[in-house]
């Protein structure tokens, strides 16, 4: 009994000292135990360790509440590129239809076109196009093509658009990379770029055969990889000439046939795809930004929730060992008391 | 036959199709009367920077922009 006394006695002074104004900001019920904490803490050796937890726990709140926002204006910026996706869909699909697509045809020159994006944090689709560029690198560099060339290696060549992308492939194919383009989703994607794009591209070699790579966007969380594959004039002509689907077709209205027909054709084709290419990547980027930044929301909360589980507990140890403290020490003034 | 004609004009001035396509774009745009005019802006504006590369170096980067994202 005595030894109850004493503690009620010594917790009484520490209470009396707290004051009207300390109780409020502490909250209630609480307040006692907050200020044995925090007053006796202060020069104690037990906040050290939970101040670093603490403001771990303040870092984590920030970070938490960063990718909620990011996502937020993924999600908004996804609703608007869907909308343009929808539109460019509808350009190319005649292209396929009247002249399939050959993703397996080998030629002398190829260059493959790797769309990825400028700004990072989107989970894992700028990889996938990187990798999807080294592999066809490989498939085609294994190539003989003696039967369409002289120079037996074909000639793979790559240009890149995006930083991220760009990062990547400087890194081992630097010698194939002829042109790279960043920073083109500052002021939009539309048609006008993409003309502009292939224009320095055209301008810099021709080639037989062009790959674009991209991520098409399927829904929210599904990206496919994808390679479009854009024949060039004189490919076309060498198909229309062996036979190809083509052949059904008359050309009329120029005077050297089908050629001149055939360039502009292939020229537009390449922009068609490579405009949806891009506003396809950039939809995909949105959705793969949202999805990432929902499970990094998500994956902070259950840090928070582990840090104020551990912070709790060891503010409880560390008050209950005080506690401990205090009674057995007065115990052991009253019983020398006695 | 003024299309078959006009053609090999613009392509022995160096043009690809794609240009010659832009650039006729542009005109239809800016002879359009308001609102329409600047509804259609936006599709005209591109920036990009644009890097080539000569066996592996990097070359110095170039920034590509129409005057309407210039402005």
């Amino acid at each position: 009994m005595a030894m109850q006394g004493g503690a009620r006695r010594l917790l009484g002074r520490l209470v009396q000292g707290l004051g009207p104004a300390s109780e409020q900001t502490f909250g209630g019920a609480f307040g006692a135990q907050n200020f044995i904490n925090g007053e006796l803490g202060t020069a104690g050796s037990r906040n050290a360790s939970q101040l670093a937890v603490k403001n771990r726990m303040k870092s984590v709140k920030n970070i938490q509440k960063i990718t909620k926002a990011m996502k937020m204006v993924a999600a908004s910026k996804l609703r608007r590129a869907q909308e343009q996706l929808e539109k460019t869909r509808s350009i190319w699909q005649p292209f396929t239809a009247l002249l399939g697509d050959a993703p397996a045809t080998v030629a002398e020159k190829s260059l493959t076109i790797t769309v990825s994006s400028d700004k990072g944090l989107c989970g894992g689709i700028n990889s996938t196009a990187v990798k999807y560029t080294r592999a066809y690198k490989r498939w085609l560099d294994q190539h003989d093509v003696t039967a369409v060339a002289e120079n037996p290696k074909p000639l793979v060549d790559i240009a890149v658009l995006g930083e991220k992308g760009k990062a990547q492939l400087q890194r081992d194919l630097s010698k194939s990379l002829v042109l790279t383009a960043v920073d083109y989703s500052r002021v939009g994607i539309n048609f006008s770029l993409v003309c502009e794009m292939i224009d320095q591209i055209m301008k810099e070699k021709e080639y037989d055969v062009y790959r674009v790579i991209f991520n098409r966007f399927a829904s929210t969380i599904s990206f496919q990889p994808t390679v479009a594959t854009v024949l060039s004039a004189t490919t076309l002509q060498d198909q229309l000439e062996g036979g190809g689907s083509l052949e059904e077709y008359e050309f009329e209205g120029t005077e050297n046939g089908a050629a001149e027909v055939l360039q502009d054709l292939s020229e537009f084709h390449l922009a068609s795809v490579l405009y949806n290419g891009l506003v396809e990547n950039a939809t995909s980027e949105q959705g793969a930004r949202m999805s990432a930044m929902d499970s990094s929301t998500r994956n902070a909360s259950e840090v928070l929730e582990k840090l104020t589980l551990n912070y709790n507990r060891s503010r409880q140890a560390a008050i209950t060992t005080e506690l401990i403290e205090i009674i057995s020490g007065a115990a052991a003034l009253e019983a020398g008391n006695d | 036959m003024s299309t078959a004609a006009a053609a090999p004009f613009w392509r022995t001035a160096g043009f690809t199709y794609l240009r010659y396509a832009n650039t006729c774009a542009t005109m239809v745009r800016s002879c359009l009367k308001e609102p329409y005019k600047s509804q259609v802006a936006a599709r005209e504006g591109y920036s990009y920077k644009l890097v080539k590369w000569d066996n592996g170096t990097q070359q110095k980067a170039v920034v590509h922009e129409s005057e309407a994202a210039a402005h």
